[in-house]
């Protein structure tokens, strides 16, 4: 069952949210139940100790000491790294995209009397129906640190690893983007076996992403890239099935 | 004759010198010390191969001594411009006016042997043990007065990369010129020759440093002239917004009037609509620019703040619609602050230009303090296609030449920085650079 936490300072809100979740998932019969509505940070994180996948309704302005909106999402991400965040706020003017990008936070729902249950209980239809997908096709993933944060990339979309000109930063290569990060090829091809080849000192690149090998020009095509292939990398690539010479 | 003894003592001295020379250009260049000393050993060739020049073109051109000298001079300092090149993985010009530089001070001190050696008591370890010392104190007490310092921000801009590199090779003419004259001193004027070659590099030093400080005051000068005229903008939008919020106050008045009107009626539904328009129309008219203003206000570092007003105050006369997220208060930037605000810049350039050829003219900028550093995301919408393989190489721009030349730069940049990542992304149309930088705890 998924567990649903809520947390808002006004009391009659977090009545009227939870009232409307509540309805909801009787009505559509989800399997889920609110785990927790809090009225302070601590006692959410408390409740929350061990939650995993959960949902969460956030006020974006707790005035609780050291905790506000963003520092409670960010502290359940750190515990909960694949949960949805919803957000409560009394104004349209919410900074969102830090939310989003920071916290990868699903949605947010503005406070107005009356409007609030019926907004939640849409929002929760949402979140309902993309847990449905997720959990039809759970995705490995690839996690990274930068600065303050860790990203999950899903380890179908990465074609290859660079070493990047600066010391200890490799380079994380997708059809669409490039990341940069702390870490060492050699410690990523011991991490993750078999699935990345070591092509060349400074490419590790995913095996089933290699379109076309050019062995005289030393490259590799990797999903409409170019890599370099040194003669390690040709002999690595021989020891495979299907490596032709 | 050429024989093989003379080539061998030519090799040594070669590569006295060039280890010399390697002392002088980690001085410089001051960074990277462990990769660059793994690259050492393929320094070697340039000795090498100079040998081999030297054995050749003796049998070239056995009685032309000055040219031969020219030629294999200019030979090492090709290839030891490369190598530095190679080691620290920067451009051209930049190794070739390190290199001349070091040169400069390697050929300085390299008349000191000979004129030890003239005092035959001494032997020629102690000579060489002198010489060494002289090289090691000389380059630590250049390294206090942080003459790499400066004479790298002389090499960050590309205008006057090349001038420099010019103005450091004629320098390093002139000091083998000094050297090739030395031949024909008279043994008792030797002594205070050598000064004169000494107090000339002195010399060059403080012109180094002087040049490197006038740039470094001109561009902060013109940085606080910027600060300035974007208060002054900053004072101008608060204004505004207190005028506004006067007119609002006076609206307000009326349409409070009218709703009790409203509510002793008893119309229920109208009373509704009425305050859902004032709502609106609160945040329409001033909630906006409040949140705007709140968002720069959160900007504490005034470089990176009144860059931010300038360009975004640009990109809005464009009719590129910006936004802009602060939530936290960004006290400071976590690497070099002017660094950061050309880095910035260069972001900001890049979206607004991009972000005009589109249809839906946006730009986005999302900043977040992290404890010690800071976390910065540009994002903005493109026409066209990305070919990723070249976005990032010298010179390329999707919109043709001269233009776009920012990304290189702004590499080139970061690559100062270990403690800063840069993230790019460009799916569903929209562009997106992250650049973060972790505290240095």
């Amino acid at each position: 069952m998924i567990q649903i936490y809520l947390c808002d300072d006004e009391e009659a809100v977090r009545h009227q949210i939870k009232t409307a979740l509540e309805w909801k998932i009787f009505v559509e019969n989800y399997d889920m139940e609110v785990a927790c509505a809090a009225a302070t940070a601590r006692e959410l994180l408390d409740a929350a100790r061990d939650g995993s996948r959960s949902v969460y309704f956030l006020d974006v302005d707790l005035k609780d000491g050291e905790w506000d909106g963003f520092q409670l999402g960010r502290e359940l991400r750190r515990r909960d790294p694949h949960g949805t965040l919803v957000y409560i706020t009394s104004y349209g003017d919410l900074a969102w995209k830090t939310f989003r990008y920071h916290l990868e936070a699903f949605d947010y729902i503005v406070k107005v009397p009356e409007r609030t249950g019926p907004s939640a209980a849409r929002c929760l239809e949402a979140v309902h129906a993309r847990l449905l997908d997720e959990r039809r096709d759970p995705v490995e993933v690839f996690s990274l640190r930068t600065g303050d944060e860790t990203r999950h990339v899903p380890l179908a979309d990465i074609l290859f690893f660079e070493t990047a000109p600066k010391a200890h930063h490799v380079f994380l290569h997708t059809a669409d983007s490039r990341m940069d990060f702390v870490g060492s090829l050699n410690e990523l091809e011991r991490e993750l076996g078999g699935r990345f080849i070591r092509v060349h000192r400074a490419y590790l690149a995913a095996a089933d992403k290699i379109e076309a090998v050019d062995w005289k020009g030393n490259q590799v095509r990797v999903g409409g890239r170019t890599c370099l292939l040194s003669r390690a990398g040709k002999a690595e690539l021989h020891k495979r099935p299907g490596g032709e010479p | 004759m050429y024989t093989l003894e003379d080539c061998l003592i030519e090799f040594t001295g070669s590569l006295i010198s060039h280890a010399i020379l390697v002392v002088y250009l980690f001085m410089i260049m001051n960074t990277r010390g462990r990769q660059v000393l793994k690259k050492l050993p393929a320094l070697v060739f340039s000795p090498l191969l100079g040998t081999l020049i030297e054995a050749g073109l003796y049998a070239l051109i056995p009685d032309r001594g000055i040219v031969r000298y020219c030629a294999l001079s200019c030979s090492i300092l090709l290839m030891c411009t490369l190598w530095v090149r190679w080691a620290w993985q920067t451009g051209f010009w930049q190794a070739f006016a390190a290199t001349c530089m070091a040169g400069v001070f390697q050929v300085a001190v390299s008349n000191l042997p000979q004129l030890l050696l003239l005092n035959s008591e001494l032997q020629y370890a102690a000579a060489m043990v002198i010489y060494g010392a002289v090289t090691l104190t000389s380059a630590a007490l250049l390294y206090r007065l942080r003459f790499g310092h400066w004479f790298r921000l002389l090499l960050e801009e590309g205008s006057i990369q090349r001038r420099m590199a010019l103005f450091s090779f004629a320098l390093e003419a002139v000091m083998e010129a000094f050297f090739i004259l030395q031949l024909g001193i008279q043994p008792e004027y030797l002594v205070p020759y050598y000064l004169l070659v000494v107090v000339m590099a002195a010399l060059a030093v403080g012109l180094v440093i002087y040049l490197a400080q006038r740039l470094d005051a001109a561009r902060k000068v013109e940085a606080q002239r910027d600060i300035i005229a974007q208060q002054q903008l900053y004072e101008r939008d608060l204004e505004d917004i207190r005028r506004e919020v006067r007119a609002f106050r006076h609206d307000y008045k009326n349409l409070l009037a009218g709703l009790s009107e409203q509510a002793d009626e008893g119309e229920l539904d109208q009373l509704r609509a009425t305050l859902a328009e004032l709502d609106a129309g609160f945040d329409r008219r001033i909630g906006e620019k409040i949140r705007a203003s709140a968002q720069i206000g959160n900007v504490r570092v005034p470089q990176v703040r009144s860059l931010l007003l300038s360009k975004l105050a640009a990109m809005s006369e464009k009719g590129i619609d910006c936004r802009l997220e602060v939530l936290y208060p960004v006290e400071r930037v976590g690497m070099d602050v002017w660094d950061f605000a050309r880095c910035l810049g260069i972001l900001l350039d890049n979206a607004g230009e991009a972000a005009a050829e589109t249809e839906t003219h946006w730009v986005e900028v999302v900043l977040l303090a992290q404890g010690e550093g800071l976390s910065l995301r540009v994002s903005n919408p493109y026409a066209g296609a990305i070919d990723p393989d070249s976005i990032w190489a010298e010179g390329f721009s999707t919109k043709g030449e001269g233009r776009g030349l920012g990304l290189p730069s702004y590499q080139r940049i970061l690559a100062k920085c270990p403690n800063a990542a840069c993230s790019t992304g460009w799916a569903g149309g929209v562009f997106v650079q992250e650049l973060t930088v972790e505290g240095r705890a």
